[in-house]
């Protein structure tokens, strides 16, 4: 939370509530007006004015809200990826973005497909996609494919992260994830996968 | 129009400042169930923000309920930042009640 949040938010919240107490209080006891000199502090209603240009506000600040809450909804989901790995892949998966000479990830029936190669390393030049979407994880072979799970008590899928490296060929961005048992996951220190077809 | 813009402005930060409370919860933190009464308040506020524009003395009412809702759970808090402040417990303990009385989360 910044500044804002921490110190002035809420003494300005009640200091403004203060104040409302006041008035309403003032306003709801009050005897009926004899004083037309108050008017201006208790009056009697507002002009037709007043309420059309608090309607146009409104109603402007309502289709502003709808609007933003829609776009920023629409930014935070992705499509979903469907990573192909190679069948009896136990180690560190990693997906290098961005990466000129290499090719854009296809898209099949509204999904990333991201085959990964036997050493674990794909590269690609599509950008990383950003946002709330439900990935799957799948074993291949020549025989077929079985999806593996990344939840609990059967999860496979480990440790996902995102991250950028900067290296002599400029800056990386890259995922990374592990492929294996959670004791697998707890032994493995940091070093690339290897194939155990 | 001024109890419009009075109205108005303390839902505004009133609900900002209680949402913004409400919104750790998402993270894992307790919440308050005063803070629920007082958005309420908030919301009714801003009610009585629009029926002042047409029936200002039934407003004014409106507004003094949402006003106590609102205080129910900004008053602890005040209490206890005074008591806090007065010198009765230690600066950590301090910081403690404060998020926990939402004044300084």
């Amino acid at each position: 939370m910044n500044t804002f949040d921490k110190m002035i938010l809420p003494y300005l919240a009640m200091a403004v509530l203060l104040a409302v107490t006041v008035y309403a209080a003032s306003a709801s006891f009050r005897q009926k007006p004899d004083d037309s000199r108050l008017n201006w502090l208790f009056p009697d209603g507002t002009s037709r004015s007043f309420r059309i240009s608090v309607g146009i506000l409104t109603a402007a600040l309502t289709v502003g809200l709808v609007g933003w809450f829609s776009v920023s909804a629409r930014k935070s989901t992705r499509l979903s990826s469907r990573f192909l790995i190679p069948e009896g892949y136990i180690g560190r998966v990693r997906i290098e973005f961005e990466v000129s000479a290499a090719p854009a990830l296809p898209v099949e029936v509204g999904q990333y497909v991201l085959k990964i190669p036997s050493n674990g390393v794909l590269k690609t030049s599509s950008p990383e996609q950003y946002g709330w979407a439900n990935d799957s994880y799948y074993y291949y072979s020549a025989a077929g494919a079985h999806q593996l799970s990344d939840s609990d008590p059967h999860r496979l899928v480990w440790g996902k992260i995102n991250g950028e490296a900067t290296g002599s060929s400029g800056k990386t961005k890259y995922e990374e994830f592990f492929v294996g048992t959670k004791s697998q996951f707890m032994d493995q220190s940091g070093a690339g996968g290897k194939a155990t077809p | 129009m001024l109890p419009f813009v009075l109205y108005f402005t303390c839902a505004v930060v009133t609900g900002f400042h209680i949402y913004t409370l409400l919104a750790l919860a998402v993270y894992g933190a307790p919440f308050n169930p005063l803070e629920l009464l007082a958005l309420l308040g908030s919301l009714a506020l801003m009610i009585a923000a629009y029926m002042s524009l047409f029936r200002p003395y039934a407003a004014a009412r409106v507004a003094l309920i949402a006003a106590l809702a609102l205080w129910s759970f900004y008053a602890p808090a005040i209490a206890r930042m005074v008591r806090t402040r007065i010198g009765t417990s230690t600066s950590t303990l301090s910081i403690g009640i404060y998020q926990a009385s939402g004044i300084g989360s």
